[in-house]
């Protein structure tokens, strides 16, 4: 028997994480230009996203076969989804825009990227929060 | 935009999409395929498994009216709470509500109907 609970849980931080801090180095590179390590950051941020988005494919797997098929739910377990899947739809979309373009971007490309960014982070912190919260209850009902 | 970040978008939107309904489909598999183990015939329910089975039921037939979650919609009522006995709502499930709900006896069986009260309940 495959203890789905804790490999999901395992595996989730890494999307959540890799993220958030690629989404944190892309503001920092994009707002200080000018300094010498914002280009590394750049590229700090693009192997993070890349990275995120391969990861987050183990946690979805992980997910669903820890809720049994269940994409949906109640409760805690329906505002986590509510979240989580588009979140999980522009991690991937924010990858593959990122490894076409690299670092090819217009100024409106740049902006659009970095809203998306914000937005995917602030999905993903929030499916965060109630895969925590689904937790605090007694796990998946 | 450029014409390399026109395309990117493009990509971006096709993969996005194909990854979440290969997700999706592969969720509606495996709660099909989890729906088929927990019919009758190979063992007994557990009253756990009985609900899982009447969840699936549920998901298929009651949720177009009632909700995903049974929280109710626009024509139908929320059946989280619901204040009635087991064998009311077997009624109701196998005779409908003149005007409101139709009967589903020729849909579910009694094994089928005990397995949809036995998710109901397990809503409260």
């Amino acid at each position: 028997m495959i203890p789905w609970d804790k490999l999901h849980g395992a595996m989730t931080h890494f999307p959540i994480a890799l993220l958030l801090f690629s989404t944190a180095c892309d503001f920092v590179s994009f707002t200080f230009k000018k300094l010498p390590f914002a280009r590394g950051l750049r590229l700090v941020s693009f192997y993070g996203l890349t990275v995120a988005a391969l990861a987050s494919l183990g946690a979805v797997v992980s997910g669903i076969a820890l809720t049994k098929g269940d994409l949906w739910g109640r409760g805690d377990l329906g505002w986590h989804h509510r979240f989580v899947w588009p979140a999980f739809g522009l991690l991937m979309g924010l990858a593959v825009w990122r490894l076409v373009v690299r670092d090819a971007m217009s100024r409106t490309g740049l902006s659009l990227y970095l809203i998306l960014m914000l937005v995917a982070s602030g999905f993903i912190a929030a499916a965060g929060y109630f895969g925590g919260e689904i937790l605090l209850n007694g796990g998946v009902p | 935009m450029t014409p390399l970040e026109i395309k990117g978008a493009m990509a971006a939107v096709i993969t996005s999409a194909f990854i979440l309904i290969a997700t999706f489909t592969a969720g509606a598999i495996y709660q099909n395929h989890r729906g088929r183990e927990t019919e009758p015939g190979n063992k007994p329910l557990a009253a756990e498994d009985l609900a899982v089975k009447g969840r699936s039921f549920f998901l298929r037939t009651c949720a177009q009216c009632h909700g995903r979650d049974a929280g109710g919609g626009e024509d139908a009522p929320s059946l989280l709470k619901l204040q009635i006995s087991g064998a009311h709502m077997t009624l109701v499930i196998q005779s409908g509500i003149k005007g409101e709900m139709p009967s589903f006896s020729k849909k579910y069986n009694a094994q089928d109907t005990a397995a949809i009260v036995a998710y109901l309940k397990s809503l409260h």
